[in-house]
């Protein structure tokens, strides 16, 4: 974030095919006879993962709150243009860990983290990076629909009017809107509260205000926990265009959800001392029919303690 | 949750199961149940198999009748099954290796409803063969009948069990009733050659050992459902 040119060269990562994912566990932690089958990622090179490029790389992460230590040592890799989902038990470190890729914790005055984060190569929490600019490029969406007391249409120009945003506004807004599957729903009452609208269509408008900024990843913490079951599926199906031009990473109770919805998927647990570690992340896919771990087959099969 | 502990120390879950307590009772419960329907089935066929084999070589029209009449039960049992499986599957999301068991049962079902079909297919020609002047029934298909029982109990055990290693067992044993088909073939030919008002019962037992080879093959598919469920790979065991 040294620079506020989304283009920028030191911003990017691996051209010409990007670096491997890869993928890796707080071993220490495991139990390796409760391995149940061969890791997704097994191979001649045991983390190599997929040909995907990184957006970000967590290494030995953990994420205190004063004395304690909510997140401990989570290493794993976010795929660029892939849908990510955190799933785990309530309390251990999902939305911390999610908080915790725009600096969203700042806020907290006793977080603080260790270990690194680097978003396309660049530590997210190094002396200099603006953290304002780390949420324009990082947006979140939350579990409830917020959108500002405001008409529909401003909603959506505020974040780009904030940053300075020149251009065509009113272009700008309704790419956002359709990007978010919602113009054709508000077009004609651009000017009526964004509070008005029904939930799933407030947390749309919440997707198109967060794309409106043009940001590169866009976090999502429960955001259908709110949401009847046909907005759930429409916020779904709007995830998987929004990939195209969009990191997307989500955290979630809903493990169908996440089977339905998401690439690659991280099981989050959480240890004796309450600190939650990551056990295994994977392609949804092999997670979801052959988890490499007993743990992530009790959790996933509602066995979990 | 308490948890009985066994000698060692070590949570006893299978006791745990048994008794079906947890968040996944309800569910752990209709699996049970489809899992004892299955092996009723395995049974049902292993039953119609053996008196199919019998009603060949005492050429008794009746038995093979009652095998005929009896396949009805066979085929509604796998139809009860399905509906189980189907219903279990829309209404509890199974997932890892709850969804592979729910898939390899409902695979076996489908295949031990074809092995009743062959079951009656040899009764029909037990039937046949009855009609005809009566010849001796070549040695190898009562011995390739009673191999095909064998690996049917055996893929059954290892179908519960979930037990990989017995399931390969089933895999490999194949071989032995392709060696008593190929022999069978070569008897039957024979037997045309040197006696051709013969030719009807060659035919009808080379067909009949024909369906015991397809059986058998089945219950090879089985053991392989047994290893995917087992690791979660698939592979081809009987190449």
């Amino acid at each position: 974030m040294k620079t506020r040119d989304p283009a920028a060269p030191d911003a990017v990562h691996g051209d010409g095919g990007g670096p491997t994912i890869r993928l890796m566990t707080a071993q220490h932690e495991l139990d390796e006879s409760e391995q149940i089958a061969p890791a997704a990622n097994d191979g001649d090179d045991p983390l190599a993962f997929a040909e995907d490029e990184v957006v970000f790389e967590l290494d030995r992460l953990s994420c205190f709150y004063g004395s304690f230590r909510a997140v401990r040592d989570i290493s794993l890799q976010v795929p660029k243009n892939k849908i990510t989902a955190i799933i785990g038990p309530s309390g251990c470190g999902k939305s911390t860990l999610l908080r915790s890729f725009n600096r969203m914790n700042d806020l907290v005055d006793s977080a603080r983290i260790e270990g690194r984060i680097l978003y396309h190569g660049v530590d997210l929490y190094a002396n200099g990076v603006d953290p304002v600019e780390v949420r324009r490029r990082i947006g979140m969406v939350f579990q409830k629909p917020n959108p500002f007391p405001k008409s529909i249409y401003d909603n959506v120009a505020f974040g780009p009017r904030v940053a300075g945003f020149k251009g065509n506004m009113d272009g700008l807004v309704e790419q956002s809107l359709r990007r978010a599957a919602i113009w054709d729903e508000v077009k004609d009452k651009m000017r009526e509260p964004g509070t008005a609208l029904s939930g799933g269509q407030q947390q749309r408008l919440c997707i198109a205000r967060a794309i409106a900024v043009e940001p590169d990843v866009i976090l999502m913490d429960e955001p259908c926990s709110a949401l009847d079951p046909i907005a759930t599926l429409k916020i779904e199906e709007l995830m998987r265009e929004l990939k195209e031009n969009y990191t997307i990473v989500i955290v979630t109770h809903n493990m169908q959800q996440a089977a339905r919805a998401s690439d690659y998927t991280a099981f989050l647990t959480m240890g004796d001392d309450r600190a939650g570690y990551l056990v295994e992340m994977a392609p949804t896919q092999d997670l979801f029919t052959r988890p490499a771990h007993r743990l992530t087959e009790d959790y996933i099969t509602g066995r979990f303690g | 949750m308490e948890h009985a502990v066994d000698a060692d120390g070590v949570r006893a879950d299978h006791e745990e199961r048994a008794g079906h307590r947890g968040p996944r009772a309800t569910f752990d419960r209709a699996l049970d149940q489809v899992k004892d329907d299955v092996l009723r089935l395995g049974a049902r066929v292993e039953d119609a198999l053996e008196r199919a084999g019998r009603a060949l070589v005492q050429r008794d029209s009746e038995l093979a009748d009652r095998v005929r009449w009896d396949d009805k039960e066979v085929n509604e049992l796998q139809r009860q099954i399905n509906t189980e499986i189907t219903a279990l599957i829309a209404t509890q999301g199974p997932v890892a290796r709850d969804v592979r068991v729910l898939l390899a049962l409902y695979h076996a079902a489908a295949e031990l409803e074809r092995m009743g079909d062959y079951a009656v297919n040899i009764a029909k020609l037990a039937q046949q063969l009855a009609s005809e002047p009566e010849t001796p029934i070549l040695k190898q298909i009562p011995r390739m009948e009673q191999i095909c029982r064998e690996q049917l109990r055996a893929a059954m055990r290892a179908l519960v069990d979930t037990s990989e290693e017995e399931a390969r067992g089933v895999c490999e044993r194949d071989d032995e009733i392709d060696h008593l088909y190929n022999s069978v073939y070569e008897d039957a030919m024979q037997l045309m050659a040197i006696a051709p008002e013969r030719a009807r019962q060659a035919t009808h037992m080379l067909f009949a050992a024909h369906h015991l080879e397809r059986l058998g093959d089945r219950v090879t598919n089985i053991g392989e459902d047994v290893v995917y469920l087992a690791t979660g790979q698939v592979e081809d065991l009987n190449p």
